[in-house]
């Protein structure tokens, strides 16, 4: 908002790192537009991994949600995921097992190949996965739930593979649709838009193809549930209800002597994570239009931690960067190897992430985009008189002499 | 029974035949005692004597071996922390305790009970009503550290007070919480003795304006000076109780401080 009506006052506001942040950002925007117009990176492939840079968000959000607000340690990021990504695939894909065992039930076959109906399952599904998982650990001390959930990634991960007649086996599932297939408009914009061909270096055309739109569509799928997601997350991290499960983070024992009845807080967000995870998993579903047990595996646990540390534990827009830098390195290093080194990707990509690693971890424990130092209801901050507006909080570096 | 507890008039607070045993050791063995409304009653009694091991099971941290507890004369042996708090009854910590990140305004926030904004579903339902109640904890809060006269500290990080600052800010969030009875764990332990008398001008306030308290503290002049009457705790057992003259002068007390055990 501030930024709207004073650009120029909110770029001064900027901590260091931040305005490093949108340095770095605006230079990488940059060279990715001279990539797309020199045709060296496809408009549709780009579009891909716009999505898939939507997704690493959506999965460090529902982990910042544990761990970074309530200090929750889930290792089962794959399970939830993995969920999610089944659940809509399972119901929606012309090649599901589902559609052979509902074969005379009554109006279950009509509900298949509805992709809202393979959201609700997948995030039904997974509502009740983290309930069940929290039940038995989130009375007990925090390593509980680490030790089970790693259990929980493993066990999900077995199913998948093993019970073929429900999920395909190790074959994944295939034949998913888009996620608008069947509605109006959308359900054929793909189609129905003309084929471009823009040449704006010539010598070099870029062609928009049916992929494309179809790529566009997905794009803003994933802006419109990673931006309804961040919305509700920077409200309930704001307020009260966030503020309790920082506390328990800090010490849970402070929070029960004053009366807040911790279990309940660490299952709300524990659920709510593990939602958001089962949405990047519907979303990746309808993005990747296949699933297999591969997609379960640890690593996509692993990626959403590395972002959510790397970004700074408990900050929302931490974690949208975190995501991103996962996929730019991720998808990054494929074109090393097009282009120069010689080094098999996969090796190179895990090298790297773990230099990032150490360095962020020397250099600056709480991560790139710590949280805000102040969070509380902006309103009341407003109300309250306090000179410090709710966007810019009080800062590090501008910290402790804010009010005088 | 216990004439502990039946001799009060009106107990906030009352501890009947209280058993907690770690392993062979009995830190609780069968302690009695209540607490009168409206008093500041004293907890003493040699370093090991089970007097946090008592604060932690009358607030439901420990679940005890045997006994009750009463709060408001509503049984609430085995219940939960935040149950026992429903009742009326918050604690502190002998340690302080820290909440990294916040503000120490912010810290203050979390004193408040049953905010409408702790409903996940009310901050998108109610926003209004979350942002009422937000203000009015605010200015609440703000109102309390002036009382404390620490209200120059209010946008400090929490992390970055002194320790002494930390006991009032602990002691002014616990207020917030609105308590009947609040149980303090050594509040002036390592606290400089300008900031322990302002300590203690705030609990005499507090006590006046008809908050109760049980402190246990090892500063026999804060103690003395503040509370009456005093419960003397020895290996696990009331083992008197009485004005801050008569457990001065009492033998058993002496000798039990002296390290002779009973
Ligand atoms: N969780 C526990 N596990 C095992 N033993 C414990 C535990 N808590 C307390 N104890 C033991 O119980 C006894 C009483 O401890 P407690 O902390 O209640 O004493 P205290 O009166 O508060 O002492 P101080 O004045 O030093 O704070 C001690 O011997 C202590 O070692
Ligand atoms: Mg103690």
């Amino acid at each position: 908002m501030s930024a709207l009506t004073d650009p120029r006052g909110a770029v001064e506001d900027l901590t260091r790192p931040e305005g490093w942040v949108l340095g770095v950002s605006a230079a990488f925007l940059l060279f990715l537009l001279a990539a797309l117009l020199t045709g060296a990176l496809g408009p549709t492939y780009f579009l891909f991994l716009v999505g898939l840079a939507g997704m690493y968000a959506l999965l460090s959000f529902g982990l910042n949600s544990q761990w970074g607000f309530a200090g929750l340690i889930n290792f089962s990021v794959a399970a939830f995921f993995g969920v999610g990504a089944y659940g809509a695939a399972l119901f929606t894909a012309s090649g599901s097992p589902l559609v052979e065992l509902f074969e005379g039930v009554p109006l279950l076959p009509s509900l298949l190949g509805l992709p809202i109906v393979g959201l609700v399952v997948g995030l039904a599904v997974a509502f009740v996965l983290a309930i069940l998982i929290g039940i038995p650990t989130l009375r007990l001390r925090a390593d509980y739930l680490a030790i089970a959930s790693l259990g929980l990634a493993e066990v999900v991960r077995l199913i998948v593979l093993n019970e073929r007649w429900l999920t395909n086996g190790s074959a994944g599932v295939r034949g998913i649709p888009g996620f608008f297939a069947g509605w109006p408009v959308l359900g054929t914009f793909p189609e129905a838009m003309p084929g471009l061909r823009l040449e704006v270096i010539p010598g070099s055309p870029v062609l928009l193809e049916t992929a494309f739109w179809q790529a566009l569509l997905n794009v803003l799928l994933v802006l419109a549930f990673a931006g309804g997601v961040y919305f509700v997350l920077r409200r309930a991290h704001r307020s009260p209800w966030g503020r309790v499960l920082r506390t328990i983070r800090s010490d849970e024992d402070l929070a029960r002597a004053l009366g807040k009845d911790t279990y309940s807080f660490k299952m709300q967000s524990f659920v709510l994570g593990s939602l958001i995870m089962a949405l990047a998993g519907v979303f990746y579903t309808h993005l990747n239009l296949y699933v297999g047990p591969g997609d379960l595996d640890p690593i996509t646990t692993f990626y959403a931690w590395v972002a959510v540390i790397l970004g700074g534990s408990g900050s929302n827009r931490g974690a949208l960067f975190g995501g991103i830098v996962i996929v730019t390195i991720r998808e990054g290093t494929r074109f090393l190897n097009d282009v120069a080194l010689p080094i098999d990707p996969a090796p190179l990509r895990l090298l790297l992430i773990g230099v990032v690693i150490i360095a962020v971890m020397r250099y600056r424990p709480q991560g790139v985009l710590p949280p805000q130092r102040e969070l509380i209801w902006p309103s009341a901050v407003d109300g309250g008189g306090a000179p410090d507006s709710p966007d810019s909080g009080v800062r590090e570096q501008k910290g402790g002499g804010g009010d005088e | 029974m216990s004439e502990g507890a039946l001799a009060k008039q009106d107990p906030v607070l009352a501890v009947d035949d209280l058993q907690k045993s770690f392993g062979g050791l009995a830190a609780t063995d069968h302690a009695t005692f209540g607490v009168e409304r409206g008093t500041i009653t004293g907890l003493i009694g040699p370093n090991g004597a089970g007097k946090s091991t008592l604060f932690n099971l009358i607030s439901g941290f420990y679940e005890p071996d045997g006994g009750t507890v009463e709060v408001n004369g509503t049984d609430v042996t085995g219940m939960e922390p935040y149950e026992v708090a429903d009742y009326g009854l918050i604690r502190t910590f002998q340690t302080p305790r820290k909440l990294e990140g916040m503000t120490v305004r912010e810290a203050m926030l979390v004193g408040p009970r049953e905010q409408p904004g702790e409903s996940f579903r009310r901050l998108f339902t109610s926003p209004g009503t979350v942002a009422e109640s937000e203000s009015a904890n605010l200015a609440e809060a703000e109102r309390i550290l002036a009382e404390f006269e620490i209200d120059h500290l209010a946008t400090q990080p929490a992390t970055d007070i002194s320790g002494g600052q930390m006991k009032l800010v602990e002691l002014a969030r616990a207020m917030l919480a609105e308590p009947e009875v609040l149980l303090l764990d050594e509040p002036v332990a390592g606290v400089n003795p300008t900031l322990a008398k302002k300590l203690k001008t705030q609990i005499r306030r507090l006590n006046e304006q008809g908050t109760t308290f049980l402190l246990i503290e090892h500063d026999m002049e804060f103690v003395m000076d503040l509370a009456d009457p005093i419960v003397v705790l020895d290996q696990g057992h009331v083992l008197t109780e009485g004005t801050p003259e008569g457990v001065r002068n009492d033998d058993r007390v002496i000798d039990a401080y002296l390290g002779g055990g009973a």
